[in-house]
Formats: structure tokens, C-alpha cells, sequence
């Protein structure tokens, strides 16, 4: 089966017909508009990476203060444990 | 084209990524082209005229990841214009349209037959169109750069994304199933 559909055309295209649609300063507008768009989203995501690395900073140094207290706690516990037990 | 004119081109466009005004120039002289290139696979002037200044309005936001390879700056104007047809096609998922003129056909057929031996009536048109309608869309692609807009297997290699022996191998697939059907004598390298 075929995926395409021949059309043929008795006329000739038409001699004006693209001289409707040329507009340079248009194109450069457009143009314009698109790179300032383009250059809005790198710099969101560059926020948005810069702003993902900062976050694991923040989670990882919470864990690991985390895990130092539950360490220091433990020592300490042990500490009073041979301190009761020395006592008995 | 000459490569005098290919590398006055190249110069536009290398003022062209400092200021894009500079390429007002190529848009004159290829707006035309793109325009009637996209409309004969559209068979729509509106969707014509949108897919060729969208097709300008990306050559501007890609010129600075243009690469000269020796070729004319239209290879790549087309290669852009291919992609923005075969991006309307896939939003849309219609059927890709060829829109061919009758007399561009008659010509082909006339250089093709120039004794007049063949009687070209309707009912052999009638069989050339069901003939490309029949033909894979790939290779009706490369025969349309071929013999309608003129191009070299260079060129077509480069803007159908493909080998220069890829190209040449499928035009000449299809002008021996033409020289089969319709005793034409289109010439591969014409």
C-alpha cells in the first residue's frame, strides 16, 4: 500500500502565489521571539539543575548529621552502661 | 552553480550568524523555491506558505550549527523544508500528497520520446500517475529532487538524509520500471 496520494495539476502554479507569504521582517521576528524563548528555558534549567545539585548538598549533609548523632548518642549510651555496670 | 557563487553564498551566511538581517539576501532568492518545493508535496498555498517561514525561521534559529561541506546553501534549505514537511505529515498522519504539473510531466516525457513515437493520451497519464502512486515514497522523493527541482545525487544524498549510491540506486530503480512499463528513455543522469 502506498503512503502517498498523486495529484495532478492541469494549471500552472499560480505566478504571485508566494509573494502573499514572503515577509523577511516577519521571519526575523519570529526568529527574535523563538531565541529569547530559547534562552529563557536554558537559563530555567540551569535554576532547575543548579537547584536539583543544591538540594542533594542539603539532603546528603542532614544524613550524614544525622548518622553522627545516632553515633554519638550509641557512645554516650555504652559510656552509661560501663559506668552502672563499674558501679554494681 | 558555479563554486564563485557557492562561496559568496557561504560568505552571507557566515555575516548572516553575526547578523541575522544580512540573510534577507538568501531569503529573496530562495523563497520561491522552497515555497513551490513545499507546495508540491502539500497541494495547499496557506500550508505552503507556513511550512516555508517555518522553514526560514529554523534556518535562522540553526545557522550557527551550519557546517559548509562544499555543497550549495539550498541543499540545506531544502533538508529543512523536507523535515518540516514530514513533521506536518506526522501531526497531522495524513497521506503525503505529490502535486505534479501536467506540462512538467509533458516535458519529461517529450525529452524523453523526442521521435514522438509514443502516443501520450490521457489514458497513458492515467497510468504514469497510478504508475507513481504505486512507487514506494522514498523514491518518488529522490525522482522529484531528480527531474523537478534539478538537483545532483550530491545534493539529494544530503538532503533525504541518505548515500550519494543510495540516491542514484533508487532513481535508477525507478527509471528502469519506467523504461519497462512506459517505453521511456528518461535519461539516469540528465
Amino acid at each position: 500500500m502506498s503512503k502517498h496520494d498523486i495529484r495532478l495539476r492541469r494549471q500552472k502554479f499560480m505566478a504571485r502565489g508566494p509573494d502573499r507569504f514572503r515577509d523577511y521582517s516577519a521571519v526575523l521576528e519570529r526568529h527574535g521571539k523563538e531565541m529569547r524563548i530559547k534562552k529563557v528555558v536554558r537559563v530555567f534549567t540551569y535554576l532547575f539543575i543548579i537547584l536539583i545539585i543544591v538540594m542533594m548538598i542539603v539532603i546528603v549533609v542532614r544524613v550524614e548529621k544525622k548518622v553522627e548523632k545516632k553515633k554519638s548518642s550509641s557512645a554516650f549510651f555504652q559510656d552509661d552502661k560501663k559506668l552502672v555496670e563499674v558501679s554494681v | 552553480m558555479t563554486e564563485e557563487e557557492i562561496r559568496k553564498e557561504n560568505e552571507i551566511v557566515e555575516l548572516s550568524r553575526r547578523d541575522p538581517r544580512a540573510f534577507a539576501a538568501l531569503y529573496e532568492k530562495y523563497f520561491d523555491r522552497i515555497y513551490y518545493y513545499i507546495l508540491r508535496q502539500t497541494d495547499d498555498e496557506d500550508t505552503a506558505g507556513d511550512l516555508c517561514s517555518q522553514t526560514f525561521v529554523n534556518v535562522l534559529n540553526h545557522l550557527s550549527t551550519y557546517e559548509f561541506r562544499g555543497l550549495p546553501f539550498s541543499a540545506w534549505l531544502y533538508k529543512i523544508a523536507s523535515n518540516e514537511v514530514n513533521k506536518f505529515y506526522r501531526k497531522k498522519k495524513g497521506t503525503m500528497i505529490f502535486s505534479i504539473e501536467e506540462k512538467k510531466v509533458r516535458e519529461l516525457v517529450e525529452r524523453s520520446d523526442p521521435d514522438g513515437q509514443g502516443t501520450w493520451d490521457e489514458e497513458i497519464m492515467q497510468r504514469l500517475l497510478h504508475y507513481l502512486k504505486d512507487l514506494p515514497t522514498d523514491l518518488l522523493q529522490v525522482l522529484e529532487l531528480r527531474f523537478f527541482e534539478d538537483k545532483d545525487f550530491k545534493e539529494i544524498a544530503f538532503i533525504l538524509d541518505m548515500t550519494e549510491s543510495g540516491a542514484k540506486m533508487r532513481t535508477y530503480r525507478a527509471l528502469d520500471k519506467l523504461r519497462k512499463n512506459f517505453n521511456l528513455k528518461v535519461k539516469y543522469d540528465e
